[in-house]
């Protein structure tokens, strides 16, 4: 970073560059946006059933679900998190109050779950501040919802072992091969690992609930909305910084996450790691995307003695992970629904939620 | 390492309880006519003026604009941040292609590159400022800066984003007590600076995005709205914990001690700007990290358009003008409110 200033315009240019391959989306979203607009216009202004079926710039199209569906469907995704960001901090899960509800009850599978050892402070604090948000977005919900409809906490796999949600997430990401043991528990990077998986998840699925919303509850999904991206932000950053040291594989086994999630929820591009990709390398033929990593360690523990590699550089980063219009994306219910039950196709339960979700959105379509 | 976090997470939850009662007093009210409204909110019926039954839990009621003074209210702030992180990432401001539109058009006094030292920080930096360009170009596109769109996009106003005595950033700053009444506060002078004078903006822009969300009647544009929404959230996230590392981490880059009360001061600082309730938090103390600000159900503020213009203005009162931009915003919300 010692040419700073004769190299700057060269990074403008090549940071630029990084979105041009995102312009198709740009296009693709005035295309739909002014495609609703013909027909609001000859509605009214947004009016009526129409807006419902108002076609959305990502994602299949959805059913029609009312506001407790939604907000029933946000907090079985809550559920698991508030317990694994629990687990992660105390090595106990939430309170029993929180979980009652209609459909089938389960329990955590929280075999070998301890509170992670942090050996950095300030992470240890980034993660109590987030096991408390999302105590309290379980709690929000379940009030907003109401006792009569809020849902039961579903059977949970936030356990350690080579057959568990986890692995098989890591497997998927090629951090680990099949039979081997990925603990998120194990160290502050495998927990930022494991946060970074559910992160970008929580915000994409909110994002594409909010317009199935009605207005009673778009401002306080959209706030919920964004305390997960600004989680998501502090992990990623986390992430960068952490994957930025000479021989650290973090930046790779992010990508290879990012990648995971993109295949489990169909063709489109709408995940993104914490680098731009290749074409904003910067001159001295640095690989700005290292290959991910299918280290055969059965857990990933950075040593940052491991390799000679040089560390990484990059012009800019990619914490937000974004469209052209850096909009950040979308996900359908369906989508979620493919990536917490690790299974791009059709089916009702699987991977993090062993006995599927409670409430009416449930069944995954193919993606 | 020897905090209890139990203790820590109740304690952070107990502090925010008796603002969850009030929103959720106020949730089951509108809860209970939105049975009956429920039809008539998803039909957008609010673009009428009709009362709403949105639960704005924090800030005072937004008057109903239409869908292009939002957004062009929006456009207003994203100048203001473009510019800012162009100068400071690129050392240099928009393309003047991407400032022209309806209403005075006016120019940008001050900015300047930061003399990035953590190589980390200027990575940032520029990520933020490709992003915030990319959302003026956005709302200028979606708003009909070429053709189609919803309305005409306004021009860019007159922007200070000046480092020097008579920046509109020294006059947050002394407000804030950051600095003396007599000293200057210049955002480009060290990555430090950059990121707190970063952290002035993000925030603001989260709750701002927030406050107006309900406010849009079109579905694709609500949604488009939210994006934009978790980018500012995403980088307010990346900011705030950067600078808490760098104010706590003493073998960090630019370890700086005094990071954590210069933000908690300019969070007071915009707390007294947007009226008397609480909407705003600094980002932790030397045991307990706050990276995310938000009620007690763990939803990030909301702003009215009134209330962001109090701070962007540098006022508390119901003016047009000042501050960051002291010729006013373009469009048809233009006023600040009366907070104080």
């Amino acid at each position: 970073m010692t040419a700073r200033t004769d190299i700057d315009s060269d990074r403008l240019i090549a940071a630029l560059d990084a979105r041009v391959d995102r312009r198709e989306q740009r296009r693709a979203f005035f295309r739909d946006a002014l495609g609703a607009m013909a027909v609001t216009g000859a509605l009214g202004l947004a009016s009526g059933a129409s807006a419902q079926s108002t076609p959305t710039p990502t994602a299949t199209p959805t059913p029609t679900y009312n506001d407790q569906d939604i907000l029933n469907f946000a907090l079985n995704l809550e559920y698991l998190e508030a317990q694994f960001y629990a687990y992660a901090t105390t090595g106990a899960g939430i309170s029993s109050s929180l979980l009652g509800g209609a459909g089938t009850a389960g329990s955590v599978n929280a075999t070998g779950a301890t509170a992670v050892p942090f050996a950095d402070p300030i992470i240890a604090r980034y993660a109590r501040e987030i096991a408390a948000d999302e105590v309290a977005h379980v709690t929000f919900l379940r009030n907003a919802i109401g006792s009569s409809t809020v849902v039961a906490q579903p059977a949970l796999d936030l356990s350690v072992g080579a057959n568990s949600a986890f692995s098989a997430a890591a497997v998927a990401a090629k951090i680990i091969t099949a039979g081997q043991t990925f603990n998120p528990y194990a160290n502050e990077d495998a927990f930022l690992l494991a946060a970074f998986i559910f992160e970008d998840v929580g915000v994409t699925a909110y994002k594409g609930a909010a317009p199935l919303l009605t207005k009673t509850y778009v401002e306080a999904a959209a706030g919920i909305m964004a305390t997960e991206a600004y989680h998501a932000a502090t992990i990623r950053g986390e992430l960068y910084r952490k994957g930025l040291v000479s021989g650290s594989p973090l930046i790779g086994w992010v990508q290879g996450i990012s990648d995971a999630r993109d295949s489990l929820d169909g063709a489109t591009d709408i995940d993104q790691g914490i680098t731009p990709g290749t074409t904003t390398a910067p001159a001295g033929g640095v690989t700005a995307t290292p290959t991910p990593t299918p280290t055969p360690t059965p857990t990933p523990t950075p040593t940052a003695t491991a390799s000679p590699t040089p560390a990484p550089t990059f012009p800019v980063s990619n914490i937000v992970p974004a469209d052209a219009n850096a909009v950040v994306y979308s996900r359908s219910p369906n989508q979620v629904l493919n990536i917490v039950y690790l299974n791009a196709a059709a089916t009702s339960a699987g991977g993090f939620f062993p006995a599927g979700l409670n409430g009416t959105i449930k069944a995954a379509t193919a993606s | 390492m020897t905090d209890l976090p139990t203790d820590t997470i109740l304690s952070a939850i107990a502090d925010r309880r008796a603002e969850r009662r009030a929103f959720l007093r106020y949730a089951g009210g509108a809860a209970a006519s939105a049975g009956a409204l429920s039809l008539l909110a998803a039909c957008g019926g609010d673009t009428g003026g009709t009362a709403t039954p949105t639960p704005t839990p924090t800030g005072s009621p937004t008057p109903i604009a239409a869908d292009a003074d939002v957004l062009n209210f929006a456009l207003n702030l994203e100048y203001l941040e473009a510019q800012f992180y162009s100068w400071a990432a690129f050392g240099q401001g928009l393309n003047p292609g991407l400032t022209t539109g309806v209403g005075i058009g006016g120019t940008v006094t001050g900015g300047a590159q930061v003399p990035f030292q953590d190589p980390v920080v200027a990575q940032y930096a520029r990520e933020i400022a490709n992003d915030e360009i990319a959302h003026v170009t956005f709302l200028r596109t979606a708003l009909g800066a070429g053709s189609g769109g919803v309305g005409a996009a306004v021009a860019m106003p007159a922007i200070n984003i000046s480092g020097d005595a008579n920046g509109a950033f020294t006059a947050a700053a002394r407000a804030a007590g950051v600095v003396g009444s007599s000293g200057t506060f210049n955002p480009y002078a060290d990555d430090v600076s950059f990121l707190l004078g970063a952290y002035l903006f993000e925030d603001v822009g989260v709750s701002a995005y927030k406050g107006a969300a309900p406010a849009i009647g079109n579905k694709v544009y609500l949604e488009a709205a939210a994006g934009i929404l978790a980018a500012e959230s995403y980088h307010a996230g990346l900011i705030r914990s950067v600078l808490y590392r760098k104010g706590i981490d003493a073998s960090s880059i630019l370890y700086n001690p005094a990071i954590l009360n210069n933000a908690r001061l300019i969070s007071d600082a915009r707390d007294s700007l947007d009226g008397a309730s609480d909407t705003d938090q600094g980002i932790g103390d030397t045991s307990t990290a706050n990276i995310v600000p938000t009620d007690s159900n763990g939803i990030v503020y909301s702003r009215s358009t009134g209330q962001v213009l109090n701070i962007v203005f540098l006022n508390k009162a119901a003016v047009t003008a000042g501050g960051f931009f002291p010729n006013g915003i373009n469009g048809n919300i233009r006023t600040s409110a009366a907070s104080g």
